[in-house]
């Protein structure tokens, strides 16, 4: 007799929940983090679904509904597009205008003489982050925006007016696109809240990479205490889109503020003195954290399995499965490794193997997760995804 | 929401949640003859609005 999708959700989410406890559940839980690959599959292009969130959201939907999917992100794709050309934000190459329609959209970092925060600004955002934001740094980001002490202009009014209406539109879109999700076809909405490490922020939004490092050798007092000022703003802002229930995790995106890019006695010094501290906090809060370690962050695991048990979910992308598992495999559910490239290029039979693999190191005992290695855009196969899918089912039974 | 011992250590002019202190904007109103409690409540929970907007424009986009 076949499962009603009352039914499906529950065992999925028992699925889902347990295996982020580190736990054994009834099988392997299958949670792809789908963003353009959702367009691809539903026919819409990376334009449509990154401008328009209907349209993104019934792509999700529609993989949901043909994938045998336990959780999926309600929009993967990133940055609602419709959103930052009303407030005029600069940063961003948008698909279908600065950049092809079958484009994934992308981050303009600008040049570091033109970075969004000036190097003597320290004082000015480690005082007051808030109002350095509204008062130096949206002007700066925004076409709309005007500077403090110049005249308002109707754009100006305008940016703020349609900027916060329209983020309240796309927040309360989520209820509505996760009740579906889950009444349509079972699946559970799979992260709830959004955090980034202080240093990562200082580099990707305020200094830029390079702007920032060389604020580590010329100003590295400045570095941590602005990093120290934004600790407590960052924790809050995570908590406050955190699951109510507290079943799902919140999706920590983390990205440069590791070896390679800065060093060890960087990463000791700013980067986790000032993350352990939200992640403590926000396990202290009953939510778990999934770290979305894209790239290779190894060579600071001995760092992560510091933190709580249970506290976090640890994602591959780069790293190596054996090493991660070895390390902090006891400690937290692991979730990824199907490299990207092998989801885009690969053969079913090559996913399968890999998948296999995978399984084999990380799955056994319970405590992981089947997804990609990183966020899977419209170069992801259709048929490797498939494979992936039905291959986990068969294979990832306990 | 309280963050507990992360708030006390890191202090900065503007607590998280808050864009305009209601300290602030008591003052502009002065005596308020009806129920402050409420007046307050209600101007912190728009306030928050606020703060979240420029902190989610920082964070998710």
């Amino acid at each position: 007799m076949a499962k009603s999708t009352e039914q499906l959700y529950a065992e999925r989410l028992k699925r889902y929940v347990t295996a982020m406890r580190n736990e054994k559940p009834d099988m392997i839980p299958i949670r792809p983090f789908v963003a353009e690959f959702t367009a691809k599959y539903a026919g819409y292009t990376c334009q449509e679904v990154t401008h328009d969130y209907e349209k993104a959201f019934a792509a999700a939907r529609k993989c949901a509904a043909d994938f045998d999917w336990d959780a999926v992100v309600g929009n993967m794709v990133y940055v609602w597009s419709g959103l930052t050309e009303a407030i005029g934000l600069k940063y961003y190459g948008v698909p279908g205008i600065s950049i092809p329609p079958d484009t994934g959209f992308q981050y303009l970092e600008p040049p570091q003489e033109k970075a969004f925060m000036k190097p003597d600004e320290y004082d000015q955002l480690i005082e007051d982050p808030t109002g350095y934001l509204f008062n130096v740094w949206l002007p700066r980001v925004s076409a709309d925006v005007t500077e403090i002490g110049k005249p308002a202009t109707y754009r100006n009014n305008l940016s703020f007016l349609k900027g916060g209406m329209a983020m309240m539109q796309y927040f309360n879109a989520f209820p509505k696109q996760n009740e579906l999700l889950k009444s349509e076809t079972g699946t559970v909405s799979a992260i709830a809240g959004i955090l980034k490490a202080p240093f990562d922020i200082l580099a990707d939004k305020l200094r830029g990479y390079l702007g920032l490092c060389a604020d580590l050798y010329e100003r590295p007092d400045k570095v941590l205490a602005a990093c120290e000022a934004l600790m407590p703003h960052l924790t809050y802002v995570a908590l406050a889109g955190a699951d109510p229930d507290k079943n799902v995790p919140i999706g920590y995106w983390m990205h440069r503020g590791c070896v390679p890019f800065v060093s060890h006695e960087h990463f000791n010094t700013f980067q986790w003195p000032t993350l352990k501290p939200i992640i403590e906090e926000i396990w202290a809060n009953g939510h778990q954290v999934l770290f979305y370690a894209e790239g290779n962050w190894d060579a600071h695991l001995d760092s992560f399995a510091e933190l709580p048990d249970r506290s976090i979910v640890y994602h591959v992308d780069q790293g190596d499965m054996s090493t991660v598992h070895k390390k902090v495999g006891e400690k937290f559910c692991i979730s990824g490794g199907i490299p990207n490239w092998l989801l885009a290029t690969g053969k079913p039979q090559e996913v399968r193997d890999c998948c296999k693999q995978v399984i084999d190191i990380a799955g056994r005992g319970g405590g992981y997760i089947m997804d990609a290695s990183a966020i899977v855009q419209n170069d992801g196969d259709i048929e490797n995804m498939r494979a992936m899918t039905e291959f986990t089912r068969e294979y990832g039974v306990y | 929401m309280e963050l507990r011992e992360m708030e006390k250590k890191k202090q900065t002019k503007r607590k998280p949640g808050v864009a305009i202190p209601w300290e602030e904007k008591a003052k502009e109103l002065g005596e308020i003859p009806g129920d402050k409690q409420l007046v307050q409540k209600i101007w912190e929970d728009v306030d928050t609005l606020a703060y979240i907007y420029v902190w989610q424009c920082l964070v998710s986009f």
